[in-house]
């Protein structure tokens, strides 16, 4: 997706935001844009910046220095209640003392809004969300996905210019995730704004975003499709984040070359090795079945242990692991920053 | 945003300074001066003479020692007690909750009222104490009228009256304790003695001083119990130091005098809880490495 | 066992008064019959003033004193779990020590500002060094509760456009019921048995609060042996702080346990 740098851009635009506390920057220099109707995943470890972020767009937190612009216009200064922005949080907040009913309709009573409407646009929200049957109960008797529900129906019910979450699917048991996730999905595309969420799960981003940023102590380390920065990472850091099992790195003089487990083939010792590729001799240590597939551990000489994804367990120990040399990622040993050349577009 | 957080604070602090920190610059003020009826009312600035004659008054050395007998005593008494009490709470009892407000009831009235009662009750010859102790045939008490022991009496009226807060203090801290450490003693086969000494004194330390400072500081400022109960009698023997600077204050009209003890007794509470806070530290401390 | 110990010894002195209450005078010096009377009673209530006047000034004492403790305490203990970690402690720690002072070492520096300020012998002045003196404990058990509450919950308010004024009114003060209950009860109970401010403040018989009340009535007998009436006042005087207790023990309880553990 490309984006106009131009003034009017309609959506949320960061520009060289950055958040220092003390001596520490919570967020450096971070620039983005995400269009009316996209989402975007900030992805990265704890301490990464992702939630400070989040919270500098909410004006829960004051930058440092930078802008944000929503719509247009700059909403850096503003107050959030004046940022037309929803927030869902990663325990939701939800006023424990009310019930689902007024835990919605709170915000739009305090604004003065007309009974009538309230009304209207409660039916619309909890038949929407399916909590009509909820009205009167309180959180606390609310199961996990229920609470869910009403935190983004919540936020749905403000009709925003702006849609942030807080880790959303965290506080969900697995199951409930997987199944989840697709209508979260649809659910936040149909809202027409712009939507940012922050999660730490790789499958979270990856199923979720149309595009993601991974952030690494503040910096954003690279930004694009969850495909591009699979296939196409900017830097060691980013490679080795998406992609489960992670990328095997082995050391090539001032060079590191980064192998995906599943570009990798497993084959009899000693066997010769074809034009084009590479290949490392190595003793199998164990394997992880995983019913619809295998993941070998190798431990070879000189190169560290290497994880092989394959479909059809060979037998014995002494084993070759060959791969072609174009699929190889390069990244230069000492700052991890990709070097160009290989660029492995063929799915195996 | 932040000065509107000191706005908030901005009413209660001021009251509080008002109250708290406001009078001790006025008595340190005072101190230095005569106002009496002598001076007609009038402050004069005397220097020094005040505490001159704090540190020649032999009543207010007296009434030092009596103030300090009497805490020391009364507070003592009371954490033994509020320990037993709290110990005795914490088991799983029926009727547990009754009995915890039951107990609580001597600490919630006031302490005239119940001094008048006590009054009644050591009454000799017609109190019940003194008349069940001549339906035994034994000698009566004369817990009011006999300057060597009425301080004993105010010691039990006192005791009786904040047993039960210590109690509560020193519950709420039992409680904090995990059961399963209990647990895990009695595996081994702890005695409850053990068990006591072992597990719940050391993890009740920091309630246990804070019951014995707050307990400590309010006894030394004794002033309700005393007036009414003995009115500082028989013969002063039970006269406590805020009661004599009350009577200065008000029956001798002696201000200037009134402030220095006033200020007297502070410095001694602030000597006694600061000596009690440390020694306790440097008590736990050492227990800690003899074990 | 050791139950039944601690029963008698908390209600016997106060059985013991209710017993006494209840005797004429000749029966308790023992120089008469027994029997039962509620002349005692009738003395108090029909006395001059009346003793039911002490009890109506402490009540209003004692609510206006609560009403003006928690107006104060409840914006600075907001306050205080609002602003940096440093010096809420250090503001918490100096409250905390104010908390176990003994009040009558006051009564000087007090009374000479009644006179300034000609607040003397009037029952509502008395709430403002009631409520100065209930301040810390209100402080604490406050502040202790809204660090309870967690941020999210008023970020959440704030986002959906809500000012102070209505988060604390909508979000914060409803969660926080329980904890103003109880330190509306402690500081009801301090104003109703304070005695030297009210001593040195009140001198007006028909003004008095209930604590100097009972002193005067101590210290002014006619009779030999007052002590029917005595008891009966200390009846009259106990039965509304016994009532108060018997159904509020868990505010009260759970308030002082609380105060106990943040100290």
């Amino acid at each position: 997706m490309n984006h106009s740098g131009s003034a009017t851009f309609n959506g949320l635009e960061l520009r060289a935001l950055s958040r220092r506390v003390g001596s520490h920057t919570l967020v450096d220099q971070l620039s983005l844009q995400v269009a009316p109707g996209e989402i975007l995943a900030l992805l990265g470890p704890s301490g990464c910046g992702k939630s400070s972020t989040l919270r500098l767009i909410a004006g829960l937190d004051s930058a440092s220095s930078g802008e944000i612009r929503l719509g247009g216009r700059s909403i850096t200064g503003l107050p959030p209640a004046e940022r037309q922005v929803a927030m869902v949080f990663q325990s939701y907040a939800l006023f424990p003392h009310l019930s689902v009913e007024r835990n919605l309709s709170l915000g739009m009573e305090l604004r003065g809004v007309a009974r009538a409407e309230i009304k209207r646009e409660l039916d619309q929200v909890l038949t929407l969300m399916q909590l009509d049957g909820l009205r009167q109960r309180k959180p606390a008797e609310l199961s996990g996905g229920q609470r869910q529900r009403m935190a983004l129906a919540r936020a749905l019910i403000r009709r925003p210019a702006l849609f942030l979450l807080d880790e959303p699917m965290s506080n969900l048991d697995a199951q409930l995730r997987d199944n989840l996730r697709a209508e979260l999905r649809t659910l936040l595309r149909s809202t027409g704004v712009p939507v940012v969420y922050v999660t730490h799960d790789q499958h979270e981003a990856m199923g979720l975003a149309d595009r993601i940023a991974v952030l690494r102590e503040g910096r954003l380390q690279q930004l694009g499709t969850a495909e591009t920065l699979y296939r196409d990472p900017a830097n060691r850091f980013v490679a080795r984040f998406l992609g489960s099992p992670s990328i095997n790195l082995i050391e090539r003089g001032n060079e590191q070359l980064g192998l995906r487990p599943e570009r990798l083939e497993l084959v009899e010792a000693g066997s010769p090795v074809p034009q084009g590729w590479e290949a490392l001799e190595g003793q199998l240590s164990h394997r992880e079945w995983l019913g619809d597939r295998v993941i070998s551990h190798l431990t070879c000489p000189g190169h560290g242990n290497l994880k092989v994804l394959s479909n059809t367990p060979t037998s014995g120990e002494a084993l070759q692991v060959r791969w072609r040399k174009a699929d190889a990622l390069r990244f230069e040993a000492r700052s991890g920053e990709r070097l160009p050349g290989s660029r492995p577009d063929q799915p195996s | 945003m932040r000065w509107r957080l000191w706005l908030l604070m901005a009413p209660a602090l001021a009251l509080l300074l008002a109250i708290f920190a406001a009078p001790f610059l006025h008595y340190l003020w005072l101190s230095t001066q005569a106002q009496s009826v002598l001076t007609g009312l009038n402050p004069e600035p005397i220097g020094a003479q005040q505490w001159l004659r704090l540190w020649n008054d032999s009543r207010f050395w007296q009434d030092t020692w009596q103030t300090l007998r009497f805490s020391a005593t009364s507070v003592s008494l009371e954490m033994l007690l509020g320990l037993a009490v709290a110990l005795l709470l914490d088991q799983p009892l029926r009727g547990r909750g009754v009995l915890r407000t039951i107990s609580l009831l001597p600490w919630a009235l006031p302490t005239t009222v119940m001094a008048l009662g006590w009054r009644w009750i050591f009454n000799d010859p017609y109190g019940p104490i003194n008349r069940l102790l001549a339906g035994l045939g034994l000698p009566a008490i004369p817990s009011l009228s006999n300057p060597a022991i009425t301080w004993m009496a105010t010691v039990g009226a006192d005791t009786w009256k904040t047993t039960p807060f210590v109690a509560l203090l020193l519950l709420a801290g039992l409680q904090t304790i995990p059961a399963d450490l209990y647990e895990a003693a009695a595996l081994e086969g702890a005695t409850p003695w053990q068990t006591l000494r072992r597990i719940t004194l050391p993890l009740l330390t920091p309630y246990l001083l804070i019951a014995l400072l707050f307990r400590l500081a309010q006894a030394l400022g004794v002033f309700d119990l005393i007036q009414v109960l003995t009115g500082g009698g028989p013969a002063g023997s039970t006269e406590s130091l805020a009661l004599y600077a009350y009577l200065n204050a008000m029956r001798f009209l002696d201000f200037g005098y009134s402030a220095t003890l006033l200020l007297g007794s502070f410095a001694i509470l602030l000597l006694l809880c600061g000596t009690a806070a440390l020694v306790w530290r440097w008590g736990s401390r050492l227990l800690g490495e003899l074990r | 066992m050791a139950r039944l110990l601690l029963l008698l010894w908390s209600l016997g002195p106060m059985l013991w008064q209710l017993y006494s209450s209840l005797r004429p005078s000749a029966a308790l010096s023992g120089t008469g019959a027994g029997g039962w009377t509620l002349e005692h009673y009738r003395q108090l209530l029909q006395g001059d003033p009346p003793f039911l006047t002490y009890l109506l000034n402490s009540a209003v004492v004692g609510i206006c004193s609560t009403a003006l403790t928690l107006a104060l305490a409840v914006p600075c203990a907001y306050a205080l779990t609002r602003i940096g970690r440093r010096q809420a402690r250090s503001l918490t720690l100096l409250v905390a020590t104010a908390a176990g002072f003994p009040a009558v070492l006051l009564f000087l520096a007090l009374l000479e500002l009644a006179r300034d300020w000609h607040l003397a012998n009037q029952l509502l002045a008395l709430s403002l060094p009631y409520a100065g003196l209930c301040l810390p404990l209100a402080i604490l058990l406050l502040q202790a509760a809204f660090a309870d509450i967690p941020i999210e919950l008023e970020e959440a308010a704030l986002i959906e456009g809500m000012g102070l004024w209505q988060r604390l009114r909508w979000v914060l003060l409803p969660l926080m019921a329980p904890a103003m209950a109880s330190s509306a009860l402690l500081v009801f109970l301090f104003s109703w048995n304070e005695y030297p401010i009210a001593l040195t403040w009140l001198s007006r018989t028909d003004l008095l609060t209930l604590a100097p009340a009972m002193a005067r009535i101590a210290g002014s007998s006619v009779f030999t042996i007052p002590y029917g009436a005595f008891a009966a006042a200390t009846v009259l005087g106990s039965a509304p702080l016994i009532l108060l207790m018997l159904l509020f023990q868990k505010q009260i309880i759970s308030g002082l346990t609380q105060g106990a553990m943040k100290g």
